[in-house]
């Protein structure tokens, strides 16, 4: 996943809106994930709200960690008004197992799929533009 | 071989720090943590997974910490208002005795004590819920037991010997909302039997008696005294005693009917949940 150079940079993460219309956001390379920075994920992905809630594609392959209070915010907090569903991508095996313990434990309330390339999440994401 | 063999090692000891993880879980320690190495692999997946599911654990075990804490200090609470209202209500009674001292009126001397007897059977309640063990229910048989060795000594006269006969059915606990209209109505009644059952007589003797079948409660008084006037209807009685039985009876939807047959019986059904 390229990122481009207007994307919205803040600490452990790339957030920008791809002109498919699904938002995409991309952890940096070994970030351990914190609540403050899920806050600021959560604003980072509100900015590109204009009138019309949008799919986000969350490629997570460089994660470290995620504490529980983070993945709370991702899967409670406010976004949820404004995205329509996540596709998450999993390649490596920390971001496999935490992307299945955000679905099976945390229960986001949009739709969410997990995927380990981005075309077939992008795809999937296209249903929910 | 040795690079293999060292990777091996590193493996086993990895896989060691995991099940000690694990194992710290078991002994509801949820501080420890896995280390995550950069490498990205299968094992750092696991001890992700490992850590996460004891932020899960750690979440768990504090909520429910928390609600036993929240439930031992609404207990204590509970205990504390009932301990309350039982000394206030003691308070009340003590200014009515106080206030009496200095009355020669004996018709509002009378007026007095029953007042004083009807705060006694409310703080009874108080001081028997919070001495109970749920906080929310008293034993009937005992307060009834209680209750009526209260109002004895309140009637009580060197003149006269008034003996109690109790056949009570154990185990029958009732929340506050019914218990004190049922304590205040047993007062009434009783108090009634002292008063006026046995005027010339030197020795009486009031019988309760408590069923209950499944849900249905039935509580009678009865007396061997000279009973009631022709025609006494207890929904047509001018005197507050007998009035607060009706409206209490009214307040608890129980069925109550007072007839003489040798002495004064009143029968009081109610239900419980």
């Amino acid at each position: 996943m390229e990122v481009p150079k207007n994307a919205i940079n803040i600490e452990g993460y790339w957030t920008w809106m791809g002109s498919d219309g699904i938002a995409r956001t991309k952890v940096k390379p070994d970030s351990e994930i914190t609540l403050e920075q899920a806050i600021e994920n959560g604003k980072a992905v509100t900015s590109l709200f204009i009138d019309k809630k949008f799919p986000i594609l969350i490629d997570s392959r460089g994660i470290r960690s995620m504490t529980r209070e983070a993945r709370e915010q991702f899967s409670l907090n406010g976004r949820e008004s404004k995205t329509s569903a996540f596709g998450i991508i999993i390649k490596s095996p920390l971001s496999r197992v935490l992307g299945n313990f955000f679905m099976g434990v945390n229960k986001p309330t949009v739709p969410t799929r997990l995927f380990d390339n981005e075309d077939d999440a992008i795809q999937w994401l296209k249903n929910y533009v | 071989m040795n690079g293999e063999n060292n990777i091996s090692l590193s493996h086993d000891k990895r896989a060691n720090e995991i099940l000690e993880v694990i194992l710290s879980f078991a002994r509801l320690d949820f501080a420890q943590k896995v280390s995550i190495s950069s490498d990205d692999d299968v094992l750092d997946g696991i001890g992700a997974g490992v850590n996460m599911l004891g932020e899960e654990l750690k979440h768990s075990a504090l909520t429910i910490k928390e609600k036993e804490q929240l439930i031992i200090e609404k207990e204590h609470l509970l205990k504390e208002i009932h301990h309350r209202v039982k000394n206030n209500l003691q308070i009340v009674s003590s200014l009515l005795n106080l206030q009496s001292e200095n009355i020669i009126d004996a018709k509002f001397l009378e007026l007095i004590k029953e007042s004083q007897n009807r705060i006694n059977s409310m703080a009874l309640v108080h001081e028997m819920l919070y001495k109970s063990v749920d906080l929310s229910k008293v034993d009937l048989k005992e307060y009834i037991q209680v209750l009526t060795g209260s109002v004895n000594m309140s009637y009580s006269s060197p003149t006269k010997a008034i003996n109690f006969n109790y056949d009570i059915e154990a185990g029958i606990f009732l929340g506050v909302d019914t218990m004190i209209p049922i304590g205040l109505m047993l007062n009434e009644i009783l108090s009634n039997s002292f008063k006026y059952a046995f005027p010339d007589k030197q020795n009486g003797i009031i019988s309760i008696k408590l069923k209950r079948d499944k849900n249905n409660i039935d509580l009678i008084v009865f007396d061997n005294g000279i009973g009631l006037k022709k025609n006494f209807d207890i929904k047509k009685q001018g005197s507050l005693g007998m009035q607060l039985v009706h409206m209490l009876g009214e307040q608890i939807d129980a069925k109550i009917s007072v007839k003489s047959e040798e002495g004064t019986h009143y029968e009081i059904n109610f239900t419980i949940q």
